[in-house]
């Protein structure tokens, strides 16, 4: 009958292991010399030495390449803004216990991991445009979305077993149901848990669009390659787009280490 | 009290875990505003029968009723039957992204309907009772074991419940706590609240019980007042084990 004191779960702060995407800055981190100061500011310098050095070539690349800039960021924006939602739902399923459901869900998580992405994008772009004729833009953000709900959903699930079983417990026992539960409970505190690799998945989706140049969709690298076919300055574009890329995903995972700073306020001081 | 009708009443009551009996065959009744006292050996099955009373864990022959409605019932109006029973933990499960006040008015306002600041203001005399009204704005990481587990009391009793299961309260809590804690259960006890309580503090039981239950491997087995337990337990477990604890 030993009743040594045990930890206090709740005090124990779970971490989820990032594994692709972006690394996110740590928001404690106060030192101004960072991976990431670094590799924005060389980013930037770089961008604003060879405008200055070599403005013929570079400056119509930097001029041309905003329009396609504007389509990534609305593909990615939409495809977030869906995969979140559609994320939450595949991870509630995967932890359903109404078999029906939770087979369904897996499955699908199943299907679309085994499946590149690259193939899923032609599969869903052509078998769309095909049957219902939309704009290449939307197909672009229905495979993205498709893809990416199911990494999505892998890293809700993951969070929300994190949370301690007490939690429910204490939940159920005031006599708030399942859903109740969920939404009071354990998914505000699940997704701060998830909020990193959320961020990780959203930065990594951000990348991904690029590969939606190979549909007919004006994105960054699409409308470089179209300047780098006419003035034979692939060098230079690429250079270009990778800085472009760069600077964007820095910005983004700065972002999501704001956020995950403002909402670790409840944590031990 | 005796005349009066059990407001919780167990008969017959098992539970498995695979092969093994967590509870076997237990029966219990618990009479509006008594304190029962379970102790027992680790792993007897003292949270489980707590929790079977509550269906935090459902068993798997016999009959729970609280307050005259079946626990175990398919149908059970099992979050109405719960808002009677306030529960408290060992590890306290506080809700760590809230505020200790919004940790007690959430309940009350989403499931009562109670307007926000009826029961902010219920939620502060909860807390001036317990003796941690200055903590009400903060986190509940930013309290010691003691403070928290005395919200954690104050949260269950802010769904006004009609009984309050205690399962080891004060296990998670150095000694210098556990006394804060202890003292928010027995002026609890004195107004008249209606107590299920697992604990190891035998100055409480001693203090509190109505009536003292001692359980072993799943089963009851011996039952009497404080008085009968420290001075002529009659099981030889139950004798054995008042000596180690004692
Ligand atoms: N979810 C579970 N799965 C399997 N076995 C369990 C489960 N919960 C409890 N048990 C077992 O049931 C028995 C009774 O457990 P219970 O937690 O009720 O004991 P207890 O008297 O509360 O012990 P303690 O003093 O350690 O809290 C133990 O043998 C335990 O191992
Ligand atoms: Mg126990």
């Amino acid at each position: 009958m030993d009743n040594a004191a045990m930890p206090d779960p709740e005090n124990v702060p779970v971490r989820i292991e990032v594994t692709d995407g972006a690394s996110i800055p740590d928001p404690k981190d106060p030192r101004i010399i960072t991976a990431w100061s670094i590799s924005l500011f060389g980013a930037i310098l770089t961008l604003v030495l060879l405008c200055f050095c070599i403005p013929d070539r570079y400056v119509p690349i930097v001029k041309k390449l905003p329009e396609g800039i504007w389509i990534t960021f609305q593909v990615t924006v939409f495809s977030i803004i869906f995969t979140i939602p559609l994320g939450c739902m595949v991870g509630l399923g995967r932890l359903s216990r109404f078999r029906p459901l939770n087979l369904l869900v897996s499955t699908y998580v199943e299907v679309i991991r085994g499946i590149p992405l690259l193939v899923q994008l032609f599969y869903i772009y052509y078998g769309m445009s095909k049957l219902l004729n939309v704009p290449a833009k939307v197909a672009a953000v229905v495979s993205l979305t498709f893809c990416y709900g199911a990494y999505m959903g892998e890293v809700f699930r993951a969070g929300i077993s994190a949370i301690p079983k007490g939690q429910t417990e204490a939940a159920r026992s005031l006599g708030f149901n399942r859903v109740q539960t969920m939404w009071y409970i354990i998914l505000p505190q699940a997704w701060r848990t998830i909020l990193p690799p959320v961020g990780n998945e959203c930065i990594a989706l951000l990348k991904d669009t690029s590969l939606i140049s190979i549909l007919a969709v004006p994105d960054l690298l699409r409308v470089a390659r179209e300047h780098a076919s006419t003035s034979f300055h692939y060098f230079e574009t690429y250079t270009v787009v990778a800085i472009f890329f760069l600077i964007i995903t820095l910005i983004l995972s700065k972002c999501v280490s704001i956020m995950e700073l403002r909402l670790s306020h409840y944590d031990r001081r | 009290m005796t005349v009066a009708k059990p407001i919780i009443s167990m008969r017959g009551v098992s539970k498995f875990f695979g092969q093994m009996a967590a509870l076997n065959n237990v029966s219990l009744d618990v009479y509006p505003g008594e304190k029962v006292v379970i102790i027992g050996p680790s792993g007897s099955g003292k949270s489980t029968l707590l929790r079977s009373i509550n269906r935090l864990e459902s068993v798997d022959y016999g009959s729970i009723f609280v307050d005259g409605y079946d626990v175990r019932a398919e149908n059970a109006k099992i979050n109405a039957i719960r808002e009677e029973l306030g529960m408290v933990f060992q590890s306290f499960n506080l809700f760590p992204h809230m505020t200790v006040l919004r940790n007690l008015t959430l309940a009350p306002v989403k499931l009562r309907k109670t307007p926000k600041a009826e029961a902010d203001a219920q939620a502060m005399k909860l807390l001036s009772k317990v003796d941690i009204r200055d903590k009400a704005h903060m986190y509940p990481a930013m309290l010691s074991g003691g403070q928290q587990q005395r919200v954690a009391i104050a949260r269950a009793l802010a769904m006004n419940p009609k009984i309050m299961l205690f399962d080891e309260p004060t296990s998670a809590l150095d000694p210098e706590t556990t006394g804060e804690v202890l003292d928010v259960m027995v002026t609890l006890a004195k107004e008249g609240m209606t107590m299920v309580v697992v604990t190891h503090e035998m100055g409480f039981a001693r203090e509190v019980a109505d009536r003292m239950v001692f359980m072993d491997q799943g089963e009851i087995l011996e039952e009497g007042t404080p008085g009968h337990f420290f001075t002529s337990p009659q099981h030889p477990r139950l004798k054995k084990f008042m000596q180690q604890i004692l």
